[in-house]
């Protein structure tokens, strides 16, 4: 047995050996011809390298006949096996060295989508006096799903899981790969549309908390399930201009209300401007247009002076964004030095009923909202930020919050992250009366966000 | 007054219909409409072969710069306009560019050019990929699931990739079939030459010796031929015959880039200033560095434009070792305008680098 397999391997060795010397003869008959050809040899040389291969020639009948006697059995096995043929028999035969060719493996789980998965730790205090949203929490979890469906469409699924809660789909849709002229459909539940902080998932935030302004307009995020359709605008400058249309369903009560037979109309026009190899400027404006109902201020007082009355829900709401982007990054050293300075406005206008006993009545409220962030990217893993906010309360343009934050951000590699901040908050009288009466506030966060899985690709 | 309930049903099935008239044009791409092929490289070496076998029959857009790491290029929307129109689209392919070219291939809305289409043109096909894996964890670093993405640093591995691109031009503009043909045939006779120089290339053909080099024999075949007396060997020249100086000589690299490239030549990587991949290294591993330089296993170290010079920097300062920063890519320094003159840059670079630290060494 033991000398069968040594003989098996020696065997192996010497059709390896042959399999390398076979090239031999073709490639010196063609060292001839261009030697005959371009005559730069003398005859003396041309009759060394026959002598030569007539040598290797030699070598190869021995090794041949060697490996006859040898290994019988082993020579039917010579031809390299199929990718991903015959798995091997442990000892049964030793196989010719293959080359590194990565081998499909052989699992049912091949087909499956690109799976990662995030979440956040985050803690939160304030530095004044303990609040109830003080502490600890593991502020959601994602499992990201992300596969072509087939060659038409590809499908992105986002489970989110909130602390404590059920898990839902925070995104689902499929997008279109190959309509023509530039078009691209997208079908589901995503997040809107609207500037560039909205569709950000919270670990891709820059700084822990959301901006004022989109806290207080939105809620959380605006979001809906419906159709967007995307296309490339054709321009003589050849510049990136990009225009989406929206028609969707929304959950949020914030900005609208719930109702799914009240869509959501958006429209985005975004160019983008490459100023140099290493600067870039992009510009978006946004519109969106859909019904509102009841204010959570008009809620409280009809609970505490008329619980009759029936307010509408069919009210006209529409917010408008104008946001600007500048980016400083060095190509050569992207990863080491950058800049970006990202500011948003937003305008919200609000038909809404005020209650003016005995009945309600119709009024418009207008506002507007702002965040500026700036950060700078000192060392690879280093950045350093700071975000000022401005934010009326879209149902009372006289509550007014303003606040600045300075954050540091940490990142050991691509696939975690950790942030530090430090906000400090002011409002005016109407506003704290909104705020349990407080009218600042001194706030320190610490989150981080580890990410496992497939590479996710980086965003600009 | 027409309120947004009522102008639901009109808009939706405008917007419907619009999809499906849509849907019907999306069949039947066109290749090479008359006029030159728009061909779009993520990498300048892959846009450098491009252009020597596409010649003018080509309109060539090189994404990355020279100087820019290959890993972590932006996916700027810009981009996303230069592929909107491409016939092809040339990549590196075993993840190197997974961070990049995936957003920007969908976002610019082009089918022909997006994974699996036939303009998708994966360059690392028939490459002979080091470095696969046995174990896939990020606990590893950033790694690379289907191995060293960087064999671009191996010349030969530049036949390959020209046969690749020839096909796909061949295929995208049938009718110019014979002028890349030709090309090919020109880039890879000037890249035999330039590896072993011209004078055994005319001696032992150029496909032969590739054949032995890529086999892992070439020095038995160098060593064993012999011509009027003298083995082949004394016939070397080109990149090969310039690094037999510098055969067997250690060097450290920053990162795992230079693997493809020390095994053509000869020389032996014996260290990574990176830990693992893509992470940055600590102090503690910076000492065993300098600990092993201090031994003497190695005097060069070769790092690159776009990482971090502190710890390259240390290391010199502590230990004496000579720093190269040579380009991976063609432009990634001022002379290395094309792939050749990386190569020749490159290989001087080395070779002056090791008889400088030998002086000194001697000193």
């Amino acid at each position: 047995m033991m000398m069968r397999s040594r003989h098996a391997r020696t065997g192996a060795a010497v059709l390896a050996a042959l399999a390398l010397l076979q090239e031999a003869p073709a490639g010196m008959v063609a060292a001839e011809e261009e030697i005959a050809g371009e005559n730069i040899v003398s005859k003396e040389e041309v009759a060394a390298l026959r002598r030569e291969i007539r040598a290797l020639r030699d070598q190869i009948r021995a090794l041949q006949a060697r490996v006859e006697a040898l290994a019988p059995a082993a020579a039917p096995q010579a031809p390299p096996a199929a990718p991903g043929a015959a798995p091997e028999v442990p000892g049964a035969s030793p196989t010719a060295p293959t080359p590194a060719v990565p081998r499909p493996a052989q699992s049912p789980n091949l087909l499956n989508p690109a799976i990662s998965g995030v979440f956040q730790l985050v803690g939160n205090s304030s530095l004044r006096s303990r609040r109830e949203s003080d502490g600890f929490s593991l502020s959601e979890g994602e499992i990201v799903l992300e596969a072509a469906a087939d060659p038409y469409a590809k499908v992105n699924i986002v489970v989110t899981i909130p602390a404590g809660e059920s898990p839902d789909f925070e995104e689902a849709y499929v997008t279109t790969l190959s309509l023509p002229h530039s078009l691209q459909l997208k079908g589901g539940r995503f997040r809107s549309a609207l500037g560039r902080w909205n569709p950000l998932h919270e670990h891709a935030f820059f700084t822990v908390d959301l901006p004022n302004v989109l806290r207080n307009f939105l809620g959380e995020n605006l979001r809906g399930d419906g159709f967007s359709l995307s296309a490339l605008v054709p321009n003589p400058a050849d510049l990136f201009i990009e225009s989406v249309t929206e028609v969707a369903s929304t959950g949020n009560e914030v900005a609208f209300n719930s109702r799914r037979s009240d869509p959501l109309f958006l429209e985005r026009l975004r160019v983008f401007i490459p100023a140099s190899p290493d600067a870039s400027l992009e510009a978006g404006i946004t519109g969106i247009y859909g019904n509102g109902g009841a204010t959570e201020k008009l809620l409280q007082d009809i609970e505490q002076f008329g619980p009759i009355l029936e307010p509408r829900r069919g009210l006209a709401s529409s917010l408008q964004g104008i946001d600007l982007t500048y980016k400083w990054k060095p190509l050569t050293v992207n990863t080491l030095r950058s800049f970006t300075w990202q500011t948003e406005f937003l305008r919200s206008r609000r038909r809404l009923e005020v209650l003016r006993l005995p009945a309600l009545e119709l009024a418009t409220a207008r506002a507007w909202g702002a965040y500026t962030y700036a950060e700078y990217q000192f060392r690879k893993r280093w950045r350093i930020g700071t975000r000022l906010d401005y934010s009326e309360l879209p149902d009372d343009p006289d509550a007014i919050e303003r606040a600045g934050s300075v954050v540091l951000r940490f990142q050991p590699s691509e696939f975690q992250e950790i942030r530090f901040q430090y906000k400090r908050t002011g409002r005016n009288d109407p506003a704290a009366a909104r705020f349990d009466g407080r009218a600042s506030d001194d706030e320190i966060f610490i989150q981080w966000i580890p990410t496992i899985g497939v590479h996710a690709a980086h965003k600009f | 007054m027409t309120t947004p309930r009522s102008r639901m049903p009109v808009i939706l099935p405008r917007l419907i219909a619009l999809i499906v008239a849509l849907g019907g044009l999306q069949q039947g791409t066109i290749l090479a409409r008359e006029g030159r092929v728009r061909v779009v490289a993520s990498l300048p070496n892959l846009g450098a072969i491009a252009s020597a076998v596409g010649g003018d029959r080509i309109e060539l857009t090189t994404i990355a710069v020279g100087t820019q790491d290959a890993h972590f290029v932006d996916p700027k929307p810009s981009y996303m306009v230069r592929l909107r129109n491409a016939d092809l689209l040339l990549v590196n392919g075993l993840d190197l560019e997974i961070g990049w070219i995936p957003p920007i291939t969908q976002g610019a809305r082009n089918a022909r050019i997006l994974q699996g289409a036939q303009g998708y043109i994966d360059c690392s096909a028939g490459i002979p990929v080091v470095e696969i894996p046995a174990v896939l964890s990020r606990a590893e670093g950033d790694v690379h699931p289907y191995g060293n993405p960087h064999y671009l640093t191996d010349p030969l591995n530049a036949e390959t990739v020209a046969g690749t691109i020839a096909e796909a031009l061949k295929r995208a503009d049938p009718a110019s079939a014979p002028l890349y043909e030709d090309a090919r045939r020109a880039f890879v006779r000037r890249l035999h030459e330039a590896v072993f120089g011209k004078d055994l290339v005319d001696l032992a053909g150029g496909a032969k010796l590739a054949r032995e080099a890529a086999a892992g024999t070439l020095d038995a075949f160098l060593d064993g031929t012999a011509i009027g007396g003298a083995p082949l060997r004394a016939r070397l020249g080109g990149w090969m015959g310039r690094m037999q100086a510098v055969r067997g000589k250690p060097i450290i690299t920053y990162h795992r880039d230079y693997s493809y490239f020390a095994a053509r030549f000869g020389i032996a990587v014996v260290d990574y200033v990176e830990p693992k991949p893509g992470i940055q290294p600590s102090a503690k591993h910076l000492e065993e560095i300098v600990a092993r330089l201090k031994r003497g296993d190695a005097r060069v170290i070769v790092t690159r434009p776009f990482v971090e010079h502190r710890s390259t920097d240390l290391l010199a300062v502590r230990t004496g070792a000579e720093v190269l920063t040579l380009p991976l890519e063609v432009a990634g320094a001022p002379e290395a305008t094309d792939y050749f003159r990386l190569f020749d840059y490159v290989t001087d670079r080395l070779v002056e680098a090791f008889s400088e630290s030998a002086r000194a060494g001697a000193r």
